[in-house]
């Protein structure tokens, strides 16, 4: 392997500085002691996040978009992984246009999507309902799974499946067995990113969620269009260590490299 | 009756005929190698006996059952794939029980056949090993014994030593023989390599274009190729005009000029007799060495004849010396032309 010279060195060191930067500067600042969104100069203060923990509300929306993301993500690769097979293996009348179906809500802005979404909702007259607020989000977090299964699915040796049938395995054997382990990097990382894209969506939310059913990310934007305090420094650095403490733990437990780039 | 047929077999992809009326018989326990170019349909006859290609037409017949419809579960065949087609996620040992675990045998009896097809390929210390840990060579064999283990009646090996480097594939030529011997199975191997079909089989089947032009011993095709084709592609060999003398016997031309007959003449048949002697004198243009054998080509007027001679320590013949050419006539071989397009 070759060494990076100086200058790209450099370059990597500027790129990371520029990513972490503003994470590092919201976990500071909600120790701030001040009641305004200030970097903690005179000391520490954990007033922010006892404020957060406080808020009933926010406990709620976090347990919503929690709820949310694991069964929407999960209805999602259900959704995308015999798509997948099915748009990667077979010639079918109607493939280009099921491909194109599932990517389109993509290319559509979530902002049309809502808005689209919440008069459709009004006329079935079941705005502000947790079950249709899932199935919003599945729509637009499935096409992340869909890439990602299909990316693995091509990837993937079809003789190993020839090779299981001809020693006897049946379809659901040779799925649950072959196929499926050997996809699994793509459906697992499909799966985390339509997790992640589930649990920080605002735009549509907004539109097709009600108080009772608002997500976190919703109820965030809401607070923050009224009052700028340091709260919202403590709860997003609440949800950063939430996600880092994840990763660790699915790295320590299974490997992320093994989930995620398929090192067997 | 042999023990597999294939009855006017034939594959078609839409306006394409990938396999035209192919018939073949294999008795149990021979080793056949189906040879040919890429693209002659070799591949795809031996898809259609392991059941991942449907059949267009014509029959296969397995041990007298006709198998020509039936999925490739139900065959029981033994396919070893160019990839090798391990499962990554498995050990080697898991690799190998898959077939037993899918035929529900009992797990004192799968680690017993396990175990004995792992001493088989030589691979019981490898038997906890993942597919990625494993050389080139010792994949081939986990992929070989994950074949033989649920004993199969029939092995079929697809280009297996395609993707090995020179020394290995040599090696893996003469263990895959060993462990054909030994099990005693009746095998069907795909190649592109002349000189892996000729090595280890027992009988070589030629296929151009989708048809067989040639079924032999390897010997036999060898000394005896039926088509130009043939005699290009199974080893070298010098391609002349000829005509038959008073006695009918053919013999080369030597004005230059159209004969009658296409011959062939294997390089390694021709004698370098003094100059001025032998039928044919010829000047030498380039040489090659060979290791054990010295390749020649030899500028003569009736075109450019490859000779190979045996390295016998002695120096040599040099670039531009002269030279005469000479060869028992009854090693000339009239070609038939070739009925397909090569």
């Amino acid at each position: 392997m070759s060494k990076n010279g100086p200058l790209a060195l450099s370059f990597h060191a500027l790129v990371v500085v520029f990513m972490l930067a503003p994470l590092v500067v919201v976990c500071l600042v909600a120790f701030t002691p001040e009641n305004t969104l200030s970097l903690p100069w005179h000391g520490f203060s954990l007033r922010w996040f006892r404020a957060v923990f406080e808020r009933a509300d926010f406990i709620q929306s976090f347990y919503n978009s929690l709820i949310l993301a694991v069964v929407a993500a999960t209805l999602a690769t259900l959704i995308a992984v015999p798509a997948a097979l099915a748009i990667t293996r077979y010639r079918f009348p109607g493939r280009d246009f099921l491909n194109g179906l599932f990517l389109s809500p993509i290319i559509i802005p979530h902002l049309v999507l809502g808005v689209a979404m919440l008069r459709l909702f009004a006329l079935m007259g079941v705005n502000g309902s947790f079950v249709w607020l899932m199935f919003a989000h599945v729509v637009v977090i499935t096409p992340y799974v869909l890439r990602l299964v299909i990316a693995a699915s091509i990837g993937m040796d079809r003789s190993a499946e020839q090779a299981a049938e001809s020693l006897g395995a049946s379809r659901f054997t040779l799925f649950r067995l072959i196929t499926l382990p050997m996809i699994l990097p793509g459906v697992a990382g499909g799966w985390l990113l339509a997790f992640i894209n589930s649990f920080d969506e605002v735009t549509l939310s907004i539109f097709v969620t009600s108080p009772s059913t608002q997500t976190l990310p919703v109820r965030m934007y809401v607070y923050a269009t009224e009052s700028i305090d340091p709260m919202m420094a403590a709860v997003s650095a609440l949800v950063i260590a939430l996600t880092a403490a994840t990763m660790i733990i699915l790295d320590r437990v299974y490997g992320l490299d093994r989930v995620l780039v398929g090192r067997h | 009756m042999a023990f597999l047929q294939l009855q006017a077999l034939c594959k078609r992809y839409g306006p394409i005929d990938a396999v035209v009326a192919t018939d073949l018989s294999v008795e149990q326990g021979e080793f056949v190698s189906l040879l040919g170019p890429s693209g002659c349909g070799k591949t795809t006859t031996l898809q259609m006996i392991a059941g991942f290609v449907d059949v267009s037409a014509g029959r296969i017949l397995l041990d007298g059952r006709d198998i020509t419809h039936a999925k490739p579960a139900s065959r029981g065949l033994g396919v070893v794939f160019q990839s090798y087609a391990l499962f990554p996620h498995m050990t080697v040992r898991d690799n190998v029980a898959f077939g037993l675990k899918m035929r529900k045998v009992s797990a004192a009896d799968i680690e017993r056949r396990v175990s004995r097809v792992l001493e088989l390929v030589r691979l019981t210390p490898h038997a906890e090993r993942y597919p990625r840990e494993l050389s080139g060579g010792q994949r081939q064999r986990v992929a070989l014994a994950r074949a033989l283990v649920i004993e199969p009646p029939v092995l079929l090996l697809d280009e297996p030593l395609s993707n090995l480097d020179a020394n290995l594939r040599e090696e893996m030529q003469f263990e895959i023989r060993r462990i054909q011997r030994e099990v005693g199975i009746t095998t069907l191997m795909v190649t592109h390599d002349q000189a892996e079909a000729l090595s280890i089989s027992d009988r070589v089947v030629v296929m151009q274009a989708g048809r067989i032009t040639q079924i032999d011993e390897p010997y036999h095709l060898y000394e005896h190729p039926r088509t130009r084709f043939i005699s290009g592609f199974v080893g070298k060999a010098n391609l002349l005009r000829g005509d038959r003398d008073a006695s009918g016997a053919a013999q080369v031309r030597h004005q230059p000029g159209d004969g009658e007959l296409v011959l062939s003449l294997r390089p390694e048949k021709i004698d370098l007799v003094p100059a001025g002697t032998g039928r044919l004198q010829g000047r030498v243009v380039m040489r090659y060495f060979l290791g054990s054998q010295w390749l020649y080509r030899i500028e003569t007027p009736i075109g450019e004849i490859t000779v190979v001679r045996r390295n016998d320590g002695d120096a040599p013949m040099n670039e531009g010396f002269a030279v005469g050419l000479d060869w028992p006539s009854d090693l000339l071989r009239v070609l038939s032309v070739d009925e397909v397009p090569a």
